[in-house]
C-alpha cells in the first residue's frame, strides 16, 4: 500500500449537500477499490490564482489515502467525466502528515467576513 | 564604501525586486542553504507561504544562485511551485 494525497477543486456554485455529495462519493470510489481514506480536509471557497476555463473561484477538497495504483486509476477516470469538477492532483508522499493543515479555518472565515463587508 | 552605501538606500524592500535576469547582483549572495540542516522548513506544494519567497513577483522561480539554495533542495522547490500552479494556488 502507497501513500497519495489527493486534491479536486470543484466549481462555485455548488450547494453544501452538493459537495457533501461529491466528497462521499470519490471517498467511497477509493474504499470500492481497496483504498483506506485516512483524512479528509475542506479548504473552502477559494480565489484560484488565475482563472481556469472561465472559473475564478473554487472549493478545495484535500483526501489523504492509502491504496494501490488501481486506486488511483478508477478515481481519475471519474473525475475526467464529472463535470462539476475544475481540476485535480494526485501526489505519492513517502509518509502521511495528519496533524498539520496549511489551510485552516481561519483563513476561510477571514473570507466570509470580506463579503459581509462588501 | 561610497557607492556601496548608495546601492544599499535603492534596494529597500523586496531583495530581489529589481534583478534581471542578466545583470550581475550588488547584494553578495554567499548565504548557506535556507532549507537545508536542522529545523529547516518542510517543502510542500501546501506550504504557499514558504513557496512565495521563491518565486518573482511576476511568479517566475527564481534561479537558486540567487536564493543559495542547494541543488537538492532547489529540484523540490521548483516541483513543489509547479504543483501548487497546477492547483492554482500561487
Amino acid at each position: 500500500m502507497n501513500c497519495y494525497e489527493h486534491t479536486f477543486i470543484t466549481k462555485q456554485d455548488l450547494s453544501n449537500s452538493q459537495a457533501e455529495n461529491l466528497v462521499s462519493k470519490y471517498e467511497g470510489i477509493i474504499k470500492a477499490n481497496s483504498g483506506k481514506v485516512l483524512k479528509t480536509e475542506e479548504w473552502g471557497l477559494r480565489n484560484l490564482s488565475h482563472s481556469i476555463a472561465h472559473n475564478k473561484k473554487g472549493f478545495y477538497f484535500h483526501i489523504k489515502f492509502e491504496g494501490i495504483g488501481k486506486t488511483i486509476e478508477e478515481l481519475e477516470k471519474a473525475e475526467n467525466i464529472d463535470e462539476s469538477l475544475i481540476r485535480y492532483l494526485t501526489v505519492r508522499v513517502k509518509k502521511h502528515d495528519l496533524e498539520k493543515n496549511y489551510f485552516e479555518k481561519k483563513i476561510y472565515k477571514n473570507e466570509v467576513s470580506n463579503y459581509e463587508k462588501k | 564604501m561610497k557607492r556601496s552605501k548608495k546601492i544599499k538606500k535603492k534596494t529597500r524592500g523586496s531583495r530581489y525586486s529589481k534583478l534581471s535576469l542578466f545583470q550581475k547582483p550588488d547584494v553578495k549572495f554567499n548565504r548557506p542553504c535556507p532549507l537545508s540542516g536542522k529545523d529547516a522548513p518542510v517543502i510542500d506544494y501546501k506550504n504557499i507561504k514558504l513557496l512565495r519567497k521563491y518565486i518573482s513577483e511576476s511568479g517566475r522561480i527564481l534561479p537558486s544562485r540567487v536564493t543559495s539554495v542547494s541543488l537538492k533542495k532547489q529540484k523540490e522547490v521548483s516541483k513543489s511551485i509547479k504543483r501548487a500552479r497546477l492547483l492554482a494556488l500561487i
